[in-house]
């Protein structure tokens, strides 16, 4: 197969099939794949704005039951190290959020047994009680089908519960390769089938909802497989067009059941590159400076990305694998000016919200991303005795008085009534 | 290929990372073809009562960090020779080693001749923006029959980077025995760091620039192996710093190594472990292969 002719058909605006995607990524060089891709980018992006969003990346439980042997983040139920956040620690990290201009949690979790969906439920609720132009990009599709299993109701039914609960979007995790072989290795079968996550995706965009896309690689996966993967999103995305930006990264091993190493920082820049050159029909890519690091994610630019994501303020779950980047707005925006292009704050539907904040008014820099909790922190929630628990071990920590209140757990002061029935 | 003056202010002052680091790459591979070589280090603290580590894998044992004393200096020297088993002793700024022989009255002539009677072959950077007189010292460098490992950058300048990479070359042309030059600084300002184009395009432009030096070099240690990677897709060609610790405790395939191994494989080009000599040791693939039988 003719790499020129691969080329030129990409640079024509022509979309480049399975095995044409696979041979640009096998053989093409390196600068030659990153101009394709830069390209593409100009084309869809010619003023040269550069995007980013202030804001919070929450995991509100680490508690979980999928066990994919490449996350270095989850603790298994009755673990010492378990957490759930309270709603008043929620609205804590919310605050703070919009103290430094975020408008928008990004809130994914565990899969944890004993929070049922009237606990996603009420949360939302307080959440838009209080903040009602806040914005909540929350619950990847695992967690929906989580949800979904748990409650034994379908997954329109789930989505819908959200939406009206304040659900604003769905972030792409979880997708990792849309390729069952690979799911299974990975042990996140079970979680979530590629066609799953899919059909989460497809209904959230049928109810109305955007969401993004993602692709965690470097594990076990073959490149047929980084194709299959871009490929089953570019399909879904002819069919709904509700994916508003894709975002990869690479697996990231430390402290993981698989281990292994990790993909290079040549090998993402090929990855976005392609990636780019493949998802034609979406608008935004972004650069992962939370696992590639600054400068990585800065060449980003030139590979195809038009995004920076997000100043993240808090995370979590690449922390926890041993990764631990910090850029916040003024890092991101020196970036995006050095590489030369024109920088802008955006929401999750990547409309231009205006100028970096801090250049209108005091921000305190961030130095170090926030964490869910500070070390040692283990208390419970006192809400979470007005849920059932399905575990064993959740149903303990329900009857234990909470050490910290010595007293009957209820509702603290600020968050809603607990539902009538859970 | 023959760049005008123009085309080298326009490069410089262009976005197109891409075109400007394709363009090193071109040059680079003109003069190195595929292969990247790389030297693993075991470094040793100047400090005479710090513990001596070589590694065997080592292929440069080199003295860090400044010495007190004249004296001392030579002990540590000697000290580290007497351990090296015949692997490159190195060690030391040149600047550092104006500053000594400054400060102890005596010529830097005398002091670099009296490093190598304890055992100095080689001193490891010289830092164009630190040195007193950079001609006249590496020059000493060589009278005193020492190499030099490599002219670096301590701190960027940040008006005109240009004029650092025009100044190596220029220096290359006064003395003829620069074999290595790694352009980026040993110093950042944390508060503010360099960023990856700064960084992409120094290393291009001084593959570009000092066309006179044959190693464009970057430190594997100091930038990570990310940025050290696509480094060598811009216009390096030899990799610093690479740990001589065969630690395997997080896994073979994590192993330094290994590791180096893998990321010039993915960069597009051949590794090739050197000493600090710059003797080839063996092509690593042949050099794992035979890991991996032993094993």
């Amino acid at each position: 197969m003719d790499l020129e002719a691969i080329a030129s058909k990409a640079l024509a605006g022509a979309r480049i099939d399975r095995a044409e995607a696979l041979e640009l990524y096998r053989r093409a060089p390196t600068p030659r794949l990153g101009r394709l891709a830069d390209h593409v980018r100009a084309h869809k992006h010619p003023d040269r704005i550069v995007t980013y969003i202030v804001d919070r990346n929450v995991n509100y439980t680490n508690i979980c039951v999928a066990k994919c042997n490449f996350c270095a983040f989850y603790r298994s139920v009755g673990s010492s190290e378990g957490y759930v956040l309270g709603f008043e620690e929620l609205f804590r990290k919310i605050d703070e959020t919009i103290a430094v201009g975020g408008a928008q949690l990004l809130l994914q979790g565990g899969h944890n047994p004993d929070l049922p969906l009237a606990w996603y439920e009420d949360l939302f609720r307080a959440v838009k009680q209080r903040y009602p132009a806040f914005k909540l990009h929350a619950l990847s599709p695992p967690e929906v089908i989580h949800l979904s299993r748990l409650s034994q109701l379908p997954v329109p039914a789930v989505i819908d519960r959200l939406i009206a609960a304040g659900l604003d979007s769905v972030p792409g995790g979880g997708a990792e390769i849309l390729v069952d072989r690979v799911r299974r290795l990975l042990h996140c079968y079970g979680k979530a089938t590629a066609d799953e996550w899919l059909a989460v995706m497809r209904h959230a965009h049928r109810a109305g909802l955007r969401t993004t896309a993602t692709m965690m690689y470097g594990t076990v996966e073959t490149d047929e497989e980084r194709i299959e993967h871009l490929l089953r999103l570019r399909e879904l995305q002819d069919e709904t067009g509700g994916f508003t930006a894709f975002i990869t990264w690479s697996y990231q091993p430390a402290n993981t059941e698989l281990g292994g190493t990790e993909a290079t920082g040549v090998d993402y820049l090929r990855t976005l590159a392609i990636a780019r050159i493949v998802l034609d029909n979406f608008d935004n890519l972004q650069a992962s400076w939370v696992t590639q690091g600054g400068k990585v994610g800065q060449l980003s630019l030139a590979y195809g990305a038009n995004d920076m994501g997000s100043v993240m303020i808090e995370e979590n779950v690449v922390r926890a694998a041993g990764a631990s980047y910090c850029m916040d707005e003024v890092e991101i925006v020196r970036n995006v000016e050095d590489a030369g292009f024109i920088p802008k704050r955006r929401n999750m539907h990547y409309e231009i919200l205006g100028d970096p904040i801090f250049r209108d008014r005091d921000v305190p820099r961030m130095l170090e991303l926030a964490t869910a909790r500070a070390a040692g922190d283990t208390h419970v929630p006192d809400e979470l005795a007005d849920y059932e628990a399905r575990s064993r071990a959740g149903k303990q920590l329900r009857v234990i008085p909470n050490p910290e209140t010595a007293a009957p757990r209820t509702c603290s002061a600020g968050t809603p009534p607990p539902r009538s029935a859970h | 290929m023959t760049i005008t003056e123009q085309e080298l202010t326009s490069l410089a002052a262009s976005h197109d990372i891409i075109s400007l680091g394709a363009i090193a790459d071109g040059l680079r591979r003109q003069r190195h073809g595929t292969n990247a070589t790389f030297v693993r280090v075991a470094e040793i603290a100047a400090d005479p009562s710090a513990p001596i580590a070589i590694a065997p894998a080592a292929g440069e044992a080199r003295i860090v960090g400044a010495p007190p004393t004249r004296a001392a200096a030579a002990d540590r020297v000697a000290q580290v020779a007497a351990s090296a088993n015949g692997v490159a002793v190195s060690g030391f700024s040149l600047a550092d080693l104006e500053e000594l022989a400054a400060r102890e009255g005596v010529t830097l002539r005398a002091l670099l001749e009296q490093l190598r009677a304890a055992g100095l072959e080689i001193v490891s950077e010289a830092p164009i923006d630190r040195l007193r007189d950079a001609r006249r010292s590496i020059e000493e460098v060589n009278i005193a029959g020492l190499a030099l490992a490599r002219v670096t950058i301590h701190q960027p300048q940040s008006t005109d980077p240009m004029s650092q990479l025009k100044t190596v070359a220029e220096l290359q042309r006064a003395v003829a025995v620069i074999r290595a030059f790694a352009p980026l600084p040993r110093r950042v300002n944390p508060a503010v760091p360099t960023t990856g184009y700064e960084d992409i395009r120094r290393v291009a432009l001084a593959r570009i620039v000092a066309d006179n030096v044959p190693s464009i070099q970057v430190d594997w240690s100091l930038y990570g192996p990310k940025l050290a990677q696509v480094a060598l897709t811009v216009g390096a060609d030899d990799v610093d710093g690479v740990s001589a610790d065969d630690d395997v405790s997080q896994g073979y395939r994590r192993s330094p190594l290994e590791e180096i191994r893998r990321n010039i494989h993915a960069a597009g080009y051949e590794p090739v472990q050197r000493t600090g000599r710059w003797d080839v040791l063996r092509a690593v693939d042949e050099l794992t292969t035979q890991d991996e039988r032993s094993r």
